[in-house]
Parts: structure tokens; sequence; C-alpha cells
């Protein structure tokens, strides 16, 4: 089957895949010829009317609570509009009229409506859309005069794409985001209600696209890209898999803030240079953890100084150009080799440079302390550059003061070494990778030295749990969320803060927005993982009330076994 | 007793600032008249939602309030301060 695509005006910024479902409410207003004037009683209209007023009011009443809770004040005012409508003198008396003049109250009703909204009609632009405020009350007023039932649009089948000629406040109020994929109408502009709520519950929406949108059937398959602003029908693979691509959380690129204001920078883990781009367009605030074994795997011997500035300068510019304020923080850890990334040249022994043995720092402070300076060389160079001014440095496997104490005094060296030679050069934001037990003991020594720590959950929970992490066997003891872990996760946030450093994450744990709550909670300043998962946790983040996240740390940090924590989170 | 001012809100007398002002009009004891300054519609009563919105004033025009009775200079003053309110602001507004 061929696509088929219904143009019309784009009213959000997502897209949804779904079944066609059209919404036709009965036509209220096809009341047919009035009784002859003389069996009317006014009196008795009069009060049907002023029944079905109240009931009316009644139901506004409702769905303005409920549109204030599920989207905001401002959404809901469009219902203060309404009651107001409802209850004018123009419309009270021309009913009134109406009736006096022998209708019975669904006819009066009609007719009362009827100038005001041709006057609306007859407007430009928004005030045009006042008629279908006034037809939505209208029809409000006639459905309960005449008994109609209501169409039911909060019980639609999940991923439901609601078709319909215009869709008012009142039938907006009724939906339920979960189980509606998208929304397409015949009539309308950027500015209606459907649309603006549909922005506000995250429904991928197209609005306005005409008559020839009733060509669709219900049941059809549908794309609604409410970015391009067309309806896809009968959709081709390619289309669906673009769309289903698409259907992820958008990009989030500003920074973002907790519910009630506090910042947390999300950044990206990178591995190579070439991932800085994408991690950009995905919305990372800046880099988190930048690995750079990459820079010396695959090769016969290490790389020099140029080679490296070049590498790290690219991913400081790749930010420093689309990030607002332009001082994106770039965290270079340095060379991390041993326990599972043997490097040839390096000449490492499997046992001798294990999960336990000379990796890390420990490596860079002993037999490769040539190669831990020429990279701190060219990572001081970078610091002193524009695009560098954000460029932050990492120690990986710290465990005591004294090896953070002679890496800072090799900082210091390569610092005299680049004045003396008269080269540009700055000294860098320092910081420590909090990935062994001892350093979770140590982060306020650490704090005082340094400017941040990072906490690498994959290894600490290795190293806590003391279960290695390429032992299948040992895949239950390698959860972060184990409650030894997590204390030792505290532990070095509440110490870090006390030290005067700031403290985040670069682990896997960092990247699960279901956990983005309780790392709030905990205290975490930035959380950075792989760049996929950037939007959902900026999402989660702008999502999180603080004080609630506090009590969610607190009794996962009261939780004595896994399976609370569990339960909790 | 009459005031003449410039609308704020740039939607004008629409929608929300709209609501707010007929809602606003309606609570206090006076008779208050809305028009346009530069228009040919006649003004309107200001506590009917109908008259208000279709006068179609938008932000920047003029508009002259008319209000008789015990409360009308409370009433022209709280008009005033919707009128006068950025549409961003009026849920901030503490109204009467």
């Amino acid at each position: 089957m061929t696509e088929r695509r219904f143009e019309g005006i784009g009213a959000t910024p997502t897209v949804g895949i779904g079944t066609a479902s059209w919404y036709r409410p009965t036509d209220v207003t096809d009341l047919g010829e009035p009784p002859q004037p003389e069996t009317v009683d006014p009196a008795t209209e009069r009060d049907r009317f002023d029944a079905s007023q109240a009931d009316a009011e009644a139901e506004l009443e409702a769905e303005r609570e409920r549109t204030r809770e599920r989207v905001g004040d401002d959404e809901a005012a469009v219902f203060n509009a309404h009651l107001q409508f409802l209850t004018d003198p123009q419309i009270e008396s021309g009913v009134q009229d109406a009736i006096d003049g022998g209708l019975p109250a669904p006819h009066a009703v009609k007719r009362a409506f009827e100038g005001p909204i041709e006057q609306f009609e007859a407007m430009d632009g928004m005030m045009a859309e006042r008629a279908d405020d006034l037809r939505d009350i209208r029809d409000r007023l006639l459905r309960l005069l005449t008994d109609t039932e209501r169409t039911d649009l909060g019980e639609l089948p999940e991923g439901s794409v609601v078709l319909a000629e215009l869709l008012t406040p009142s039938d907006t109020a009724q939906f339920d985001p979960g189980a509606i994929a998208g929304v397409g109408t015949i009539k309308g502009g950027r500015t209606a209600h459907a649309a603006i709520i549909a922005r506000s519950l995250g429904i991928p929406a197209v609005v306005g696209i005409g008559e020839a949108l009733t060509e669709i059937d219900d049941g059809d398959q549908l794309v609604v890209d409410g970015e391009a602003g067309a309806i896809i029908a009968d959709p081709s693979d390619d289309t669906r898999t673009r769309a289903a691509e698409s259907t992820q959380t958008p990009v989030i690129s500003e920074a973002v803030s907790t519910a009630d204001g506090t910042e947390i920078e999300v950044a990206a883990n990178l591995g190579t240079p070439a991932e800085a781009e994408p991690a950009v367009n995905r919305g990372a605030d800046g880099v988190g953890l930048f690995r750079t074994e990459f820079l010396f795997q695959d090769r016969s011997s290490a790389p020099d100084e140029n080679e490296q500035y070049e590498a790290y300068h690219e991913v400081c510019e790749a930010f420093a150009e689309d990030v607002a304020g332009g001082k994106p923080r770039i965290v270079v850890r340095t060379l991390d080799v041993g326990g599972d990334k043997p490097i040839d040249y390096l000449n490492l022994d499997p046992e001798e440079n294990g999960f336990l043995g000379a990796r890390g720092i420990r490596l860079s402070l002993g037999e490769h302390a040539e190669i831990f300076e020429t990279q701190l060389r060219a990572l001081l160079r970078v610091a002193a550059t524009d695009a560098g001014v954000g460029l932050a440095v990492m120690f990986p496997l710290v465990s005591t003061v004294e090896e953070l104490e002679a890496a800072i005094e090799h900082v210091e060296k390569v610092a005299d070494n680049l004045e003396e030679e008269g080269l540009n050069y700055a000294i860098p934001e320092l910081g420590v990778m909090v990935e062994t037990p001892a350093s979770t003991y140590l982060a306020d020594a650490f704090a005082e030295r340094v400017d941040f720590l990072s906490i690498g959950t994959n290894d600490l929970t290795q190293y806590v749990q003391a279960a290695a992490r390429d032992l299948d066997r040992m895949s239950d003891y390698q959860d972060p969320l184990a409650p030894g872990v997590l204390r030792a996760v505290d532990r070095t946030v509440t110490a870090g803060h006390a030290g005067g450093a700031w403290v985040g994450m670069c682990g896997e744990m960092a990247g699960d927005p279901d956990l983005t709550e309780l790392l709030v909670g905990l205290g975490l300043d930035e959380l950075s993982m792989s760049a996929v998962t950037v939007p959902d946790v900026k999402t989660a983040i702008s999502e999180v009330d603080t004080e609630a996240a506090d009590e969610l740390a607190a009794s996962v940090l009261a939780a004595d076994t896994l399976a609370e924590v569990r339960d909790l989170v | 007793m009459e005031r003449t001012l410039t609308v704020v809100p740039d939607d004008g007398l629409h929608a929300r600032p709209a609501a707010t002002f007929v809602e606003t009009a309606g609570s206090f004891d006076a008779e208050i008249t809305v028009g346009a300054v530069d228009g040919n519609r006649p003004a309107v009563s200001a506590d009917s939602m109908l008259g208000v919105t279709g006068l179609g004033v938008r932000g920047g025009d003029d508009v002259r309030l008319v209000a008789e009775g015990p409360d009308a200079e409370a009433a022209l003053d709280a008009l005033e301060a919707i009128l006068s309110t950025p549409e961003e602001d009026l849920d901030d507004m503490e109204l009467p």
C-alpha cells in the first residue's frame, strides 16, 4: 500500500504512531422545527434553561480543575472565559426573549448564540476563535437540554490517533495523554485550544488539515508528525522507523533545573572526539567523562603531545561553539589503562595490572609517568585556549591522598616547564574519579585538594561489592543500587560537599532516568552519561521536586536490602 | 467617573485578560462600561464577556472606562491594574 500524506499545521514538536479513531460528537444543533408557540410554557422552558446552565457550570468547573491539575493555570483559564460566556447577560436576555417569543429552551439557546457567533466569525485572527468557544458552550447547553449522551474521549484504547473536525476545550479536557498517540483536525490553527492543550500534554498534533482528512478511515495506521505538520496514512516501513526514532524524548539544549529550581548539569560520556557533535545535538551541557584511551589503543606507540592537543581541543570546540555561555565543562580523564583495557606497547601484565593491580593513576605515577606528563602538557595548553576555558582534568582510580598529591605535583611540574618554555598554558579544574572504597572514605580529604569529585559507579560497585565486573556469575552483586554502594555514594557526596568540591557521577547509573530523582536527592551536582540518554535524564530532572527527592534518598539510604531499595525507586 | 488608558496585554481584551477583567468588573457595586477609543463599536457593559471580547481590543489600543456607583473609583483602579499588567504577570496579581 502506498503512503498517503495529509498536510496541515504542526502544533507540537513531537511525532506519534497510532491507529485512526474518528471523534464525531452527535450534532446537537439539529433540533428540528419548533413546536407551536401556544404549546410552549415559558416558565417551564426558563426552568429548563436555568437547570442546563447550572449543569454546564458544574461541568466547566470540573474541567477547569482537571485541566489546571494536568496542564496548568494558563490553559485552565479558557474555562473561566467559558463560564463567563455561559452566564453572560446578553446571552441570558437573548434566551429569555426567545422563550417569551414561544420557543422551547433548546431552540431559544440556539437562537441566542446565533448573533454573537456570527459577530466573532466576522472578526479576524484570534478573535474568530472565540466563535469556536461560543459554539462549544452552545453545544454543551444543547447536549444537556436534549439529554444527549456525551462521546467519551477519555476511554479510547491506547495508541489512538484522534481525528476530528475540531476539538473543543471540553473535548481536550477529557484527553488521556497515556492513551492518545496523536491528534489531527480538519479545522483549527496553532493557537486553537486543542493545539495548545496537545502541546502541553506532549501529544503530537497536526491541525487545520482540511476536508482531505476525511479520506482516513477508522483503524488506518497513522504517523502524526507534529513537527513537519503532516499525517501519513499507511506509512511505509521506512517512515515508520523514522517516526519511531523521533518519538524519543525531545532534546533540551538549555541547562535544566528541577521543578523547584536547582540546576543540575547533564553531561555526556565520550570515547572519541567524533562523539562530541552527536552529544551536543542530544543536548548535553558538557562532557563529564572524556575517556582518553582511544588515543592510545590500536597503535604501536603512544601519541605525541600535539596529537593529543588536537584531540582535546576538538572536543572543547565542538561544545564551545554550540552551548550557550560558551563555557561548557569538559572533564578529561587521564589515561586509565590496566584491568580490562590492555594496550600492547605499554606491556601490561594481566595479573600485575588486573582490577586489583597497577592500573589507572597507579601506572601514571609509576612506570608511565612520562606518558602522563605528555598528556598533562597537552591538557594544560588546551586549557589556555578560548575553547578550553571549561576544561577539567580528572585522575582515575585514586585511592590515597599521597597519590592525589603526587598527581598534583606532576601538574605543577608540567606548568613550570611550560612557563620556562614560554608556551601558553592554564591550570584547569582538577578532580578525582571516585571508584574505590578508600576514595569514598577519603572524599573530604580529596575535596580539600581538588575542585571536584566524580563517582564512577561501575568500578565503585565492583570494588565495594568485591565482585569482578567481567565475571558473569557475579552479576547479582553488580548492582549500583546495592545498599552498600548507595551508602558509599552518599558518603562521597556529603564529604565532597563538606570539603568544598562539586560532586558528579559518570557511571551507567547516572544515565538511568528512573534513578534521576534518587540521584538528585543524594545531592549530585552533575550527571554524566552516554549521550543517547541525555534528553530522558534532562526531562526527568525538570520534573523532580527536590524535597520529595531528598525524602526518597533518605528512605533509600535507610533500606538494608537491595529488594527494599528496588521497591522504593 | 471615567478613565482612558492603554491596554498592555499583547492579546488585548481577549481570552484570559478579558475573563479576569469581566470577573473583576462584576465584583464591584458599580455600573461600568468599556469602549474602544478608536472604534466604531458602542461601549459595552464591563461585566459582559461577550460584549468585552466583542470589542476586539488589542494590546496597545486605548480604551475608555466609565463607572457610576458607590464602588466606582475602586472598580476603576482594579480594572486599570488588570489592563496595565502583561498577561504573563496576571497570576501574581492580587485581585479583589
